[in-house]
């Protein structure tokens, strides 16, 4: 099947193959035109993380009751440490890992069995089921946090007589909270597979037709193979949303103590920074995260393009 | 908006005019920022407050007098941000002249050297105050902030289904256990109140009430106590509440809560000063069913705790520290605040003589029983010492964390106090405080 996969990084090649020899006319015009840009991501992205970076060095020192004010000192890694250190951080990675178990599969396999649902030509009224499914992801997650609070909510809410539990008690908040991040990312993917599903060429699937492959069989040898680097970029995106996770159970601390005030590692810098105070260790935790960020992209490109070979 | 076109007709009262500023006020806060312009050799103070009403406090303020005009921008609730915003203000050294600091929230704020000493610009108002309010601006003896409020708390009960009942109102703690065993009796789905574990300000209220400050400032270091014995008591009556099932858990001011408080599924609410407005405005049918009590007591010994209650302190990087002060003792002591408050809410007023007017002022209607600036006052007058500690809006945290397991039985009250403790002064020691363990000597 790799024979299907598009050809990689075609943009790339032009790139390196312009003529080396430029007019200096050209060279401003070209830096003009990436100068919106380039602003944009020294000003909102380079300097802030640089910023952070910074910060995560350093501490502020009381001394007696704290109240003649604190002295800023250079920590080294101090931060660093005391971030790694803490159960709370751990605690919320659990909780993360936790959720992207019950999230990852449920939002990519539910997106991609919705889009081939739309491929196929079984679907009546496709235009209003896939702006169904596609509406969650244009509520604000912080109204979608609060529409599914009161649905939890045990007394005013539906949810806990439906299901015989409280959604909002111990064991059950954290696929309460997954659920929510589904539902509102289910119709987003699933737009993105339907796209790449498009684009699969016809004569293809026709193809697979003609030699007796029937609406599943298409759909599981010839479309999933296709657009399997599609799927495996909305893997990377889903895992960093995943560790990111915020808006949600901050929504929903609101209604019920069983989500703590460092849930999840975004929480917890939220907390070191705006209820501690402590910027160098929320700026470190922050560095820590993207760090994980970073690896786990990595792991799971790396996997991609083993697999896609 | 509150302009009416008679009071421009008939000329301009003092009051039509009033109105008419506080809504020009109004207006002007769409942008956040007061627009209208100062008039001229006027100094310019700036001030940043989340309190309900301060458009229409400034206003009024800016339109009696042509020395010192006020520039407001509202900021966000205290722990939703109001904070944060203010300490990195002051660390960036372009804080307001005027900061909005809560009693529990101001010697967290002192932690950044950034407010002015006020003892010496106060000292003359001392006796004018409530001595828990004074107290409250006072962690270490100085002087830290102009009080504007007191929220004493109070019992609000259904008298109506208490009544009908024959269960007496409870004046002790043991009484209170009594009576929501009946209303459990009575009704199987009612419970007497709610105790919201994810709150720590309302438990810190709580815990005031059993005389063992959390925080004492005792020279140049910090006594928290935090699992001292009325605290480790309050944590001991409330967890075998919770587990004989005679408390509801549902959190104050939720949808679930109104519902609860509206039909008679909650008979009763351990609140504040300021849950007079809030009944007014989430459940305004029940007109005549609540009326309110001081808290019961342990063992008849009478005291009260707080929840919340606002002052102002004064920028010290501040260039106008004087014309600052001019509208903060206006703002605090002036009659005509407590009037404009009276209009739109229940003010409390920290001043006594101000106590008084909001108390004139006040409509009346909704509660029977006892009147509620009677029972406020008792309340007020029943509030024992406490200090807040530098560590106390990050505390609350940490309790409704610590406490999240109770309900489904992880972890008891009483343990979980004890690690708040261990987690307050690690916490604090990491911060470079000087602290000791235990009650203040």
């Amino acid at each position: 099947m790799s024979v299907l996969a598009p050809e990689r990084a075609p943009v790339l090649d032009e790139t390196t193959a312009a003529p080396p020899v430029r007019s200096r006319r050209k060279d401003f015009g070209g830096l003009l035109l990436a100068a919106p840009f380039a602003i944009l991501l020294v000003g909102t992205v380079l300097v802030p993380v640089l910023y952070a970076l910074y910060l995560s060095l350093f501490t502020e020192r009381l001394r007696g009751l704290g109240f003649s004010g604190p002295e800023h000192v250079f920590a080294w890694l101090g931060n660093y440490l005391a971030v790694i250190e803490d159960k709370a951080f751990h605690t919320g990675l659990g909780n993360v890992a936790l959720f992207a178990l019950v999230h990852i599969p449920s939002v990519l396999a539910g997106a991609l069995i919705l889009a081939l649902l739309l491929d196929s030509a079984v679907v009546w009224l496709r235009r209003m089921w896939s702006l169904a499914v596609f509406v969650p992801y244009a509520v604000p997650v912080v109204i979608g946090g609060l529409i599914w609070a009161y649905l939890y909510s045990p007394a005013i809410g539906p949810i806990k007589h439906l299901l015989g539990f409280d959604p909002l008690g111990d064991n059950a908040v954290l696929p309460s909270i997954a659920n929510i991040a589904t539902w509102q990312w289910v119709g987003y993917n699933m737009i993105i597979f339907y796209t790449a599903l498009q684009a699969v060429p016809k004569e293809i699937v026709e193809a697979a037709r003609a030699d007796g492959a029937g609406g599943f069989r298409t759909a599981w040898s010839i479309k999933v193979p296709v657009i399997r680097p599609t799927i495996f970029v909305a893997v990377v995106f889903t895992v960093i949303g995943s560790l990111q996770v915020f808006t949600e159970p901050m929504v929903l601390r609101g209604f019920t103590g069983t989500v703590t005030s460092t849930w999840s590692p975004s929480m917890y810098v939220y907390e070191a920074a705006f209820v501690a105070g402590d910027n160098g260790r929320a700026a470190a935790a922050s560095v820590l995260i993207a760090v994980i960020c970073a690896v786990l992209s990595a792991v799971v490109m790396r996997f991609s393009t083993r697999r896609s070979r | 908006m509150e302009l009416s076109p008679a009071s421009w007709n008939g000329g301009l009262s003092r009051r039509g005019f009033l109105r008419a500023s506080a809504a020009l006020g109004a207006a002007g806060l769409v942008g956040g920022c007061t627009a209208t312009a100062a008039p001229p050799g006027a100094t310019k103070v700036t001030i940043w407050s989340w309190l309900t009403g301060m458009d229409k406090y400034v206003a009024a303020f800016n339109a009696g007098q042509r020395d010192v005009f006020v520039e407001l921008r509202v900021i966000a609730a205290g722990l939703s941000g109001g904070y944060a915003q203010q300490t990195n203000a002051i660390r960036a050294h372009n804080a307001p002249d005027v900061l909005h600091v809560e009693y529990q929230g101001l010697p967290q704020i002192l932690l950044t050297g950034g407010l002015r000493d006020l003892t010496a610009d106060l000292a003359d108002l001392e006796s004018q105050y409530s001595p828990a309010a004074w107290r409250g601006v006072r962690p270490d003896g100085r002087t830290w902030g102009v009080p504007m409020d007191l929220a004493p708390m109070v019992l609000y009960y259904r008298k109506d289904l208490f009544d009908q009942h024959g269960i007496p109102l409870p004046r002790t703690w043991d009484e209170f256990r009594t009576a929501a065993a009946a209303v459990k009796q009575v009704d199987p789905q009612a419970r007497i109140c709610s105790f919201p574990l994810n709150d720590g300000s309302f438990f810190a209220g709580m815990s005031w009430q059993a005389g063992d400050p959390w925080w004492t400032a005792q020279g140049d270091t910090w006594a928290v106590d935090i699992a001292g014995e009325g605290t480790l008591r309050t944590g001991a009556f409330w967890q075998s509440m919770i587990t004989e099932d005679l408390v509801a858990g549902v959190v104050h001011g939720t949808q679930d809560w109104i519902a609860g408080m509206h039909d008679g599924r909650l008979w009763g609410l351990l609140g504040a000063s300021w849950s007079v407005g809030t009944l007014g405005r989430s459940i305004p049918k029940d007109i005549g069913r609540w009326a309110m009590a001081t808290m019961p007591t342990w063992n008849g010994k009478p005291a009260n705790g707080v929840q919340g209650g606002t002052a102002f302190g004064v920028s010290a990087e501040s260039k106008v520290p004087e014309a600052a002060m001019t509208f903060l003792r206006w703002l605090s002591t002036n009659p005509e605040v407590p009037k404009i408050g009276s209009t739109f809410t229940t003010p409390f007023p920290a001043h006594l003589p101000n106590r008084a007017v909001a108390r004139q002022a006040y409509q009346g209607g909704y509660f029977v029983g006892d009147p509620v600036y009677d029972v406020l006052d008792e309340a007020a007058k029943r509030v024992p010492d406490w200090t807040w500690g530098p560590n106390a809006l990050r505390l609350f945290s940490t309790i409704s964390d610590t406490f999240g397991p109770v309900r489904s039985g992880g972890i008891t009250l009483p343990d979980a106090l004890r690690r708040i403790q261990q987690h307050a002064v690690a916490d604090m020691r990491a911060k470079g405080l000087s602290v000791r363990e235990g009650k203040a000597a």
